[in-house]
């Protein structure tokens, strides 16, 4: 090889070097564009949920201003006399209760189900059980608040015929909680299946070599270990259950006092009041007072995955520093 | 006196013959090394000692291996989970469980039904000295252990599994994922636990096991070619075969 073909040989190479660095360059700007995007996406929202929501509590808002602390506090919603009364406070609590209580009565099932289709089930039934549990996620919502409707309320009232408790044909917080635990059922499992098969298999034979049985291998490490996967499958589950709007309004009853603490009384959650008579109202206060209702649901939502957080912290026995 | 007594030990993994006509004795409160290549059938013979081979599918064993004198591993009559808390085993690479310091080393314990406090703390602690770690960890045991350098980490696997006080110690290539000098500690640790308990190590580094055994067995093909004591293997080895693994020609 002589000297010039040496020359041109290196300059191609050059120029090749010089390409894949600018690549790069570009694709790290794509990449953080798309970052920028979605992140822009949250703010824009809440940006203009809140700035609709909290017109209704300031002066410039006239005659019909309403006070934050009735707002916050109130046990009615009626925004169908007049004056209109709107008070947020007990579906802050409904809603809490609804959701919590779905969340009480589906984790615990849907990580014991993650955990035989992770650890326990032969692989086609695993197969079998995880597309199960897909299909599960990829039911619309209305389809689940029809079969609620037409199902869940009349085992409610069955049950609740059984104790001698009138039901409203069944719509009532039991039905709304049993209908958000089986539409949060796939987000958790999905969640912690994948969570636990991505558990250090070194870890499982650790514990095996140290006399340990496979319960108490699966119990005490792989869940352990699994934690935090888990924990985000509950904190999205959770986010479905407080944001689920449609089939929630099918079976809510949507009360206009309370709190309630029946579970075979009617209730009314945050989405089912943002939800109901949307279609009715025009432009004014009625429609304004959803926005400040979805920035109570914003808040509810960032505060429980704040909880999450620090239940997380303290299961397991790992002190996180 | 005999931790182990290998029989004619012959273990297929489905078709594959991994282990072939085994015998072989391990000395009790010795450093016994088993080197050979990779596939050599080493570790699955260390797997053996503890029954962790029960674990994977298809596999079949024939052959006997005795423990103290005259209780075959294998037989019925042997709880397995007892088995295990009598023959530790440390694996390859660190693999500490994510808790604290402390609810790690006392895990096997409580896997026992252990719960009292103090003798949970007392094991711990002594565990940990045995391991040499202790010093670097006693104002930290609430720590989570992941936050441990790999050679910490490793030092309490070693820990974790002393703590259930094992007559026996499995090896398998301990040092392989760790610096030299987290190496040589551990190493140094092996020779100070040998008085108290029986240790079995599988190793690729024939440095290693000339340094820190007493007895080498050579594995080849899941063969058996040569054991004795590890000056002789090194020095005047019996088979042309070991002759040239030790010397390097293939490995």
């Amino acid at each position: 090889m002589d000297r010039k073909e040496k020359k041109t040989i290196q300059a191609k190479l050059d120029s090749f070097h010089s390409r894949k660095l600018w690549q790069d360059k570009i694709m790290k700007r794509i990449f953080q564009g798309s970052a920028l995007l979605a992140a822009l996406m949250i703010f824009f929202i809440s940006y203009f949920v809140i700035s609709r929501g909290i017109q209704p509590f300031l002066s410039s808002y006239g005659d019909e201003q309403q006070s934050l602390i009735a707002f916050i506090s109130g046990n009615r919603w009626r925004p169908d006399i007049a004056p209109p009364v709107f008070g947020v406070g007990f579906i802050i609590i409904n809603t809490l209760l609804t959701s919590l209580g779905a969340a009480v009565l589906s984790f615990p099932i849907s990580v014991l189900t993650a955990l035989f289709i992770a650890k326990i089930a032969p692989p086609k039934l695993r197969a079998v059980l995880t597309t199960i549990v897909e299909l599960l996620a990829a039911i619309p919502s209305i389809v689940y608040g029809v079969f609620a409707a037409g199902t869940i309320t009349g085992l409610v009232k069955d049950v609740g015929d059984i104790f001698g408790i009138n039901t409203y044909g069944g719509n009532s917080m039991f039905a709304v909680i049993i209908l958000l635990a089986i539409m949060i059922f796939p987000t958790i499992t999905s969640l912690s299946v994948v969570a636990i098969s991505a558990v250090d298999r070194s870890l499982e034979l650790g514990s095996i070599a140290l006399g340990a049985s496979q319960m108490e291998t699966n119990f005490k490490v792989v869940l352990t270990s699994a934690k935090s996967g888990i924990f985000a499958g509950l904190a999205l589950g959770l986010g479905r259950a407080f944001g689920e709007a449609t089939a929630v309004s099918m079976v809510a009853g949507n009360r206009m006092i309370g709190p309630t603490w029946n579970p075979f009384d009617i209730t009314r959650t945050l989405t089912s009041t943002i939800l109901s008579g949307m279609h009715e109202t025009s432009p004014g206060l009625d429609y304004d007072m959803r926005f400040s209702v979805g920035i109570i649901l914003l808040l509810v939502i960032l505060a429980t995955n704040f909880m999450i957080q620090v239940i997380k912290r303290k299961v397991g026995g790992v002190t996180h520093e | 006196m005999l931790a182990f007594k290998v029989e004619n030990l012959n273990l297929w993994y489905e078709d594959n013959h991994a282990l072939i006509d085994v015998s072989m004795d391990v000395p009790r409160n010795q450093v016994t090394a088993l080197i050979g290549p990779s596939g050599c059938g080493k570790s699955t013979l260390l797997r053996c000692f503890n029954r962790m081979n029960d674990l994977i599918p298809k596999t079949k064993i024939t052959g006997k291996i005795l423990m103290k004198g005259d209780v075959e591993i294998r037989d019925p009559s042997v709880d397995v989970v007892k088995l295990r808390t009598d023959v530790g085993m440390v694996f390859q690479s660190p693999n500490p469980f994510p808790m604290s310091i402390f609810d790690n080393v006392a895990y096997g314990l409580r896997c026992q039904g252990i719960k009292d406090k103090k003798q949970l703390s007392a094991t711990v602690e002594r565990s940990l000295r045995q391991a040499a770690l202790w010093d670097e960890v006693k104002d930290s045991l609430q720590r989570n252990a992941l936050k441990l350098s790999g050679g910490q980490q490793q030092r309490l696997c070693i820990a974790r599994a002393i703590a259930l006080e094992p007559s026996v110690l499995l090896m398998d290539e301990p040092t392989s994922a760790l610096d030299p000098i987290a190496t040589a500690k551990i190493e140094d640790l092996m020779q100070s636990l040998k008085q108290m308990y029986t240790i079995v190590i599988v190793t690729h580094s024939m440095s290693q096991a000339a340094r820190i055994s007493d007895q080498t067995a050579f594995f080849l093909l899941g063969e058996l070619i040569e054991a004795g004591p590890t000056a002789e293997i090194f020095q005047v080895p019996k088979d042309k075969r070991t002759e040239d693994y030790i010397s390097g020609k293939f490995g």
